[in-house]
């Protein structure tokens, strides 16, 4: 990849950011604050956008950018207002740019022309608001003189600073400049010297210079421009070319260009020079200069704009004198002579404050590839393996715990952990990402329903590990959709309900006991559970006769093949269902859940572990197995007494814990490591609570101890097995697995203990 | 000597191209995000020549400009403007802050230098 290459891929990165940027003041914007600062920020946003597409030649997007420019900076001028109209053109012509960003970068097929040229013509139309454009006002004669260090650039090897040379014969393929620097110039730290340089490059010059205009030095103003440049340049070139070394001054000096030849004596006064004899230029108006220049006295001492207009008849007025011209004491520029017509908004000055404002530290950061990371975070897990592997074997050696390796061991371990904390936190991101691309699905899908819905987003700074901020788009991509369309009235409803007619979706995020809970609920209908149950029965999901909670039918939704909508629609009805969003949050280590009430509305609650590298877990065993119960699911261990079990209709065993009943859950059978169920006194029962909320107790064989693993998916290392979350390597080299508690507890349970629920699954 | 040229440019994608075609002309460039960061990094490092963006957080190329020629040590320090178009008024606003010319962007490189070597003393 070359180095362009690498800077383009950089713009598309930064366009990504720039798009998130984009689309949070955008919703800033929407909440009504509509400060000076948040329009500003779109404004660049999209500028920097065009900035960079025009490096690299991107035309369509180019034009798409600089029409959504303008308006944004007709608002941030004040000259549109930013209304709800405005901005929710604004909204959906961030999404056309992001899509033209997504074409230029070849990611996606070019802009539909139809709907790019749709949003064009309404910016334009926001833009002009109907009248007819602004003339852009051309603010050039800006004559305000600046007082600034002046130097005579003794230094450059000016060629011949004496007489005027004859001109030679091939004077004909020559220019003679005459240029008279204001003291501006030299205030913009242009120099004359530099220029003569330039000049120098061209061809041979002949210069000479006239300083009669220098007064006697009590009067001097160091910092003002008095010395007139005659110089003769030998170049067979255009006059274009010689007038472009003065581009950058020619509004801060007087400048004439005429060819050499014809004999004509070098002129030293350029002020007396009649601007009849000097053959007119098509690109200079020297009458209006002169005009310029002779307007300049009066406006510094009485600035009118009727005193600085262009006079209709130039005449041939005295050079100002040094004397009158008073150098303006700040570096204000004068009032702005508007020759032309109404006078435009006077850009806003920068307000003092903001440049001696106190200068807040950046954070400072780096930008690491992350391949480099994800190398350290793996190194750092057989770190914490080896370390394990070690202090068992230390153990094993039969060295007292007080001993000093053992001692320097744990030491190491707290070490190992805090270098894997701190790898983790190398990886965390806020889940902002996810969330800043969701205003615009929630867009696009409440247009297709024709539903009004209002997103409002929480948490976005909530920090989770980098694998697991990618991997929660989809599912609550999937569960936004469902919302919407799912949870939602349409407008009539709702009206019809006594609510608003806009439904509002709520996203949050939430850190809850070392874990990252994600909400998404909905102020719909709720869940309609009669109509579920149907459903299930109907596709023969549940039999008939089942008596199923509240709870259980809600939870009906997450079983494969369930679809509730009636006509399958564009937007959830994908033949992709709640189950496959259940099982993606169960690859991540995490839950769903849901609650509704009738007419009030739903919440989906997910729950997912902050990282995917690391588990504080319990070592347990079962039928010669080892298995790691993750420690958070777990309230406490117990060893049964034959007096407090129970078994509800002589088989399902249950357990008195606190003076509650809680039931017992041999996991060896349940994982259908052994056929016959151990004997309850026998073994340990570890009291477990899931993320709902529901107790139950879990029979193992005997508690090993505790500590933290690395986590290895079996997912991807082998294939998914139902109650079990992951994989780890132990100390001794040998594989455990880790147990998923929530399915454990709800669905396996359920199956291997209630014939009714067997048969319908 | 190489001489030092200070980019002040909010945007990542803009301070690359400028770091690849002043290096490879030969220049020595440093770099600042903002203008407050800019008139920090000139303060303590200094610069011959100095190419700023007009729009940015914080502090804009106008601010920046002006906070420039308010020191004492960088009055005199060539001073180029970023430019998007040949807009007339940005570049009226700039020479008025005391920018010493400009540079159109998209730009070519061999303008892009042509123009700092102009300006450089």
């Amino acid at each position: 990849m070359d180095a362009f290459e690498a800077i383009k891929a950089t713009f598309f990165q930064e366009c990504d950011e720039l798009l998130a940027e984009l689309e949070s003041k955008l919703m800033l914007l929407e909440q009504g604050q509509t400060d000076l600062e948040t329009i500003n920020a779109v404004f660049r946003a999209v500028h920097s956008v065009k900035g960079g597409a025009g490096a690299f030649g991107l035309e369509a997007l180019v034009r798409f950018a600089h029409v959504f420019e303008t308006l944004m900076d007709e608002l941030r001028a004040g000259r549109k207002p930013c209304d709800t109209v405005t901005i929710k053109t604004l909204l959906r012509a961030s999404d056309v740019l992001a899509d033209h960003i997504q074409a230029a970068q070849g990611l996606a097929p070019p802009v539909d022309e139809e709907r790019s040229a749709g949003l064009v013509h309404e910016l334009e139309l926001l833009t002009h608001g109907g009248e007819a454009p602004p003339v852009v006002e051309e603010d050039e004669d800006d004559f305000g003189f600046v007082p600034m260090a002046f130097d005579v650039p003794l230094d450059e090897p000016l060629p011949s600073l004496g007489e005027p040379e004859a001109v030679a014969a091939e004077a004909q393929t020559g220019w003679r400049i005459l240029f008279k620097p204001h003291g501006r110039m030299y205030g913009s730290a242009n120099e004359a010297g530099l220029l003569l340089r330039e000049l120098g490059r061209l061809g041979p010059i002949t210069v000479s210079v006239d300083d009669s205009a220098l007064p006697t030095l009590d009067v001097l103003v160091a910092e003002d421009g008095y010395l007139t440049w005659t110089i003769d340049l030998t170049a067979a070139i255009e006059e274009k070319v010689v007038r472009e070394v003065f581009d950058f001054v020619e509004a801060d000096c007087d400048l004439t260009i005429s060819p050499l030849g014809g004999g004509s004596e070098p002129v030293p006064v350029f002020e007396e020079e009649p601007p009849a004899v000097l053959p007119a230029s098509d690109e200079l108006d020297i009458a209006a200069l002169l005009a310029k220049a002779a307007g300049d006295a009066p406006a510094a001492e009485q600035p009118t704009p009727e005193a600085v207009a262009p006079a209709p008849a130039p005449a041939p007025a005295p050079a100002p004198a040094p004397e009158a011209v008073a150098p303006a004491p700040v570096p204000a520029p004068a009032p702005a002579p508007a020759p032309v017509a109404a006078a435009p908004a006077p850009a806003a000055p920068i307000p003092p404050a903001q440049v001696a404002a106190p200068v807040a530290p950046a954070p400072v950061t780096i930008r690491v590839d992350l391949d480099r990371v994800d190398r350290l975070i793996n190194v750092v897990g057989e770190l914490v393996i080896q370390q394990a592997m070690l202090s068992q074997r230390v153990l094993e050696s039969g060295l007292a715990r007080s001993s000093g390796i053992a001692l320097g061991l744990e030491d190491l371990e707290l070490l190992t952990r805090e270098i894997q904390d701190s790898v983790m936190a190398i990886r965390a991101q806020p889940v902002k990402s996810v969330f800043q691309r969701m205003p615009r699905l929630v867009r696009e899908v409440a247009d297709m329903v024709s539903k009004q819905v209002r997103l409002v987003t929480a948490g976005e700074d909530t920090e989770v590990d980098k694998t697991v901020v990618e991997r929660l788009a989809e599912p609550i991509t999937h569960m936004l959709r469902n919302a919407i369309d799912h949870g939602l009235e349409t407008p009539d409803e709702r009206i019809a309900a006594g609510k608003t007619a806009e439904g509002t979706v709520r996203l949050a995020a939430l850190h809850r006991s070392g874990r990252i809970v994600i909400e998404i609920s909905d102020d719909g209908r709720g869940i309609n559970r009669e109509r579920v149950k149907k459903i299930a029965i109907d596709k023969g999901l549940v039999a008939p006769d089942a008596a199923l909670t509240d709870e259980q039918i809600d939870n009906l939704i997450f079983l494969p093949g369930f679809s509730t909508a009636a006509v399958v629609s564009d937007i959830s009805g994908r033949g992709v269902g709640m189950d496959v969003v259940k099982r993606s949050i169960q690859a991540l280590g995490g839950r769903i859940s849901i609650s509704s009430v009738p007419g009030k509305g739903s919440t989906f609650t997910l729950s997912l572990p902050l990282t995917l590298a690391v588990l504080d877990g319990m070592v347990v065993s079962a039928a010669d197995q080892i298995l790691i119960a993750p420690l958070p699911a777990i309230v406490e261990s117990l060893t049964p007494q034959e007096g407090d079990l129970h078994y509800v209709g002589g088989v399902d065993p249950v357990i008195r814990f606190r003076d509650r009943f809680l039931p017992l859950i041999d996991v060896a059978m349940t994982m259908g490591f052994r056929d016959t169920p151990v004997v309850p006194s026998e073994g340990v029962a570890v009291v477990v609570e899931t993320e709902g909320g529901q107790q139950a107790a879990l029979l193992f064989d005997a508690i090993q101890g505790q500590r933290q693993v690395v986590i290895k998916s079996l997912e991807t290392n082998y294939q998914q097995v139902e109650g079990i979350a992951a994989a780890t390597i132990l100390g001794d080299g040998r594989v455990a697995l880790i147990l998923d508690v929530d399915v454990l507890v709800t669905d396996m349970r359920r199956r291997s203990s209630r014939p009714d629920f067997k048969l319908a699954s | 000597m190489k001489k030092t040229v200070l980019t002040v440019d909010d945007s990542r994608t803009m301070r690359d191209m400028l770091l690849m075609a002043l290096e490879d002309a030969g220049y020595t460039v440093i770099q600042a995000v903002d203008g407050i960061d800019g008139l920090e990094t000139l303060a303590a490092q200094g610069a011959d020549v100095v190419i700023t963006d007009i729009n940015m957080p914080r502090m804009d190329g106008f601010g920046f400009i002006e906070g420039m020629r308010a020191d004492p040590n960088h009055r005199t320090t060539p001073c180029l403007v970023l430019t998007t178009e040949s807009d007339a008024e940005k570049k009226a606003r700039a020479r008025a802050a005391g920018a010493t010319g400009w540079i159109v962007k998209p730009f070519d490189p061999v303008k892009l230098v042509d123009a700092v070597r102009r300006v450089a003393a």
